[in-house]
């Protein structure tokens, strides 16, 4: 945010704030993320163009107090292929825009990023990859914001800011997930992402656009511009969410639920197979152990020197623990697709209800 | 909808004319503006963060045009640094070029059609940048140019969004001397766009300018109570026209009627069937969900107990 003078600042107020937050910079944990009312329209234009390929952008703004502060954003270029050309490119186009952007005196600090999806599918390794090199990098400071534009079309707009709590980091850093660091870092599929509430705020011109906008909700036709279908303010009252046609969704939304459930079945037997593995090169290390210890027994009894018994256990390697991330993940995307239709049942239940009254 | 109601231009289409060379004048061909919201915001964001002694902002408008060019879509700006003199006006052309070019990797089909400033008032700078703005656009179409008053003066108090195109007035062509010609212009959104502004709109009357993002049985309930007004807000119209202490509108009346020959006539057993297998439906899946959450639990647990 600019300081010069009460015109480029939002407020006075946040002015006071920014100065006064300066030097807690870096300190205070964040708690919450506060998106501009530009940012959120951005958002939702980037990724309605590009529905259903999942894109992505980065967030410009500031933490103050503990509040990050979303002002701007830009997208980035949708990808095709992953070499090395491309994230050159990418990181060009990055540079290129702050720069520019800096230049109009719009906040040219990263704060995180976004990412659109498809019925809450998010959970992935790309994502995971991404967020964790963003958090590594801004000390802690930043966030992904996901937008899913299915939800959002039937008419309650969906954003949510997460970022990975600290367990989560220490368990990437060390770039393995076995079981036993699973249990040191009290990591478990509810404690990957921590949801941080979002908050929107807009401009006072922003409202007075608004208003603007508002007045013609508030001009009724006049008897003449009544046959005039088209009279539609751009406020008027949003009936999307009275849809009743809500099959399609929940159908997808199963479907995707079972096919995460498969993947985690099918991670379990791979689980369960080293597991088995692991025990079956025990029991044949113990026997080999054991048959030692006779030898030895026979070698005492005979008077000759005891074979040693540790090379024993050298003869035996035990196939690595299989990394636990991808179970991790599918587990979290589960309760992610349970909890969405959870979400989602509760509301249709109650417009069911309506239509049947309807009806009658 | 017309953002912008108070002009009184009549917007007349001619036919394409073929002046005496035989080339279509594009001049002669009339067409609707419709802009995004989220171009409107934008204006707004850098105008709040112009310099300090800076009084206008301008820059590019993006979009796409229908294919007989009958209407513009305006999706997209980005703010072009200027600087504005008693005798003198400067466009940063570079840094326009290279953010157009950045714009283009994100979104090819978006090409420039116009521009926009700040301010209510047109000047002679206006015709300049015009020209400039009328090079850059594809040859047979024309430059916009949208202006907003930020300053809020006009009569409504509104921030009056106009868009124009312009004219070559006198006898040679200069740059300096053009007519600009207001064309009609609406906003025009998607779906996921609206469920965003309406969001944005619910902080309009917030002292503080915030909200938050709400659940949506809070937003089903919203909805329920705005559809219940308007019965209730309807009912007692119509009980006023019963009595008649309100004359009958027979356009009213005939709106309503089709309101109400929309609600299907189903017969009543098949309604309650259907009713019935979709609330099972739903429930059995509310279930099962339920049900993979509380497994999903037990095992976190289990996992850490080991």
């Amino acid at each position: 945010m600019t300081s010069n003078g009460s015109t480029t600042t939002k407020d006075g107020l946040s002015n006071v704030n920014v100065t006064a937050a300066l030097d807690v910079e870096g300190n205070v944990p964040l708690e919450s993320v506060q998106l501009d009312g530009l940012v959120v329209l951005k958002i939702i234009k980037h990724c309605r163009e590009f529905f259903p390929s999942p894109v992505t952008g980065q967030l410009l703004g500031l933490d103050v107090n503990g509040v990050l502060e979303v002002t701007n954003c830009f997208p980035f270029p949708g990808s095709k292929a992953d070499d090395e050309n491309e994230i050159v490119d990418g990181a060009r186009y990055q540079v290129d825009m702050m720069r520019c952007l800096r230049d109009v005196n719009v906040d040219h600090n990263t704060v995180g990023w976004y990412q659109s999806t498809y019925l809450g599918s998010f959970v992935t390794h790309k994502l995971i990859e991404t967020q964790y090199n963003y958090q590594q990098t801004f000390n802690n400071k930043s966030v992904v914001i996901v937008h899913d534009v299915s939800r959002s079309t039937h008419g309650n707009l969906s954003l949510r800011a997460f970022r990975f709590t600290r367990a989560f980091m220490e368990a990437q850093k060390e770039g393995k997930f076995t079981s036993e660091s699973l249990i040191k870092n009290k990591l478990t599929f509810s404690t990957i992402f921590e949801e941080l509430p979002i908050t929107i705020k807009n401009s006072h011109l922003v409202t007075a656009l608004l208003h603007s906008l508002d007045d013609y909700e508030h001009v009724i036709p006049k008897a003449s511009s009544l046959d005039k279908e088209t009279v539609v303010g751009p406020l008027t009252p949003n009936f999307d969410t009275l849809e009743l046609s809500l099959d399609p969704y929940i159908e997808k939304n199963l479907e995707f639920l079972l096919e995460a459930v498969e993947e985690h079945s099918q991670e379990q037997s791979n689980f369960a197979f080293w597991q088995r593995s692991v025990v079956r090169e025990q029991a044949k290390m113990q026997a080999a152990l054991q048959k030692r210890k006779q030898e030895n027994a026979h070698r005492l009894a005979a008077g000759q020197d005891p074979l040693p018994e540790e090379d024993i256990a050298k003869m035996f390697k035990f196939p690595p623990e299989p990394s636990r991330l991808d179970s991790l993940l599918i587990t979290s995307q589960i309760n992610n697709y349970c909890k969405q239709l959870n979400q989602y049942a509760g509301p249709t239940l109650g417009k069911l209800f309506m239509a049947g009254e309807f009806q009658k | 909808m017309p953002i912008d109601a108070a002009t009184s231009a009549l917007n007349l289409s001619f036919p394409p004319t073929t002046s005496a060379t035989g080339f279509v004048v594009p001049q002669s061909r009339s067409f609707t503006v419709s802009v995004n919201p989220v171009v409107l915001f934008s204006i707004l964001d850098h105008y709040l963060r112009r310099q300090e002694n800076q009084h206008r902002v301008i820059g590019t408008l993006l979009g796409v045009r229908s294919e007989d060019g009958s209407e513009v879509e305006v999706r997209n700006c980005f703010p072009v640094p200027h600087d504005e003199s008693q005798n003198q006006v400067a466009v940063d052309m570079v840094y326009h070029q290279s953010m157009f070019e950045l714009h283009k990797k994100v979104n090819a089909k978006e090409v420039i059609v116009g521009w926009y400033a700040t301010g209510s008032n047109l000047n002679q700078w206006n015709a300049l940048i015009q020209d400039f703005y009328s090079k850059e656009v594809s040859p047979p179409f024309q430059a916009i140019h949208l202006t907003m008053d930020t300053d809020l003066k006009n009569e409504e108090k509104l921030l009056g969004v106009k868009t124009y195109v312009s004219a070559p007035i006198g006898i040679s062509a200069k740059p300096e001397n053009c007519l600009f010609l207001p064309v009609p212009c609406d906003v025009k959104y998607f779906d996921a766009e609206r469920s965003g502004l309406d969001l944005l709109a619910s902080a309009k009357d917030q002292t503080d300018r915030s909200t938050s993002l709400i659940s949506d049985m809070d937003n089903l309930e919203k909805t329920i109570l705005v559809v219940q007004e308007m019965l209730e807000r309807i009912s007692e119209y119509v009980n006023k026209v019963l009595d008649g202490s309100v004359p009958a509108n027979n356009k009213v009346g005939r709106f309503l009627m089709d309101t109400i020959s929309v609600v299907p006539k189903i017969d009543k057993v098949e309604f309650e069937k259907m009713f019935n297998s979709h609330l099972q439906d739903l429930l059995m899946v509310v279930y099962l969900a339920n049900m993979t959450r509380t497994q999903l639990a037990i095992a976190e647990k289990l996992q850490l107990l080991v």
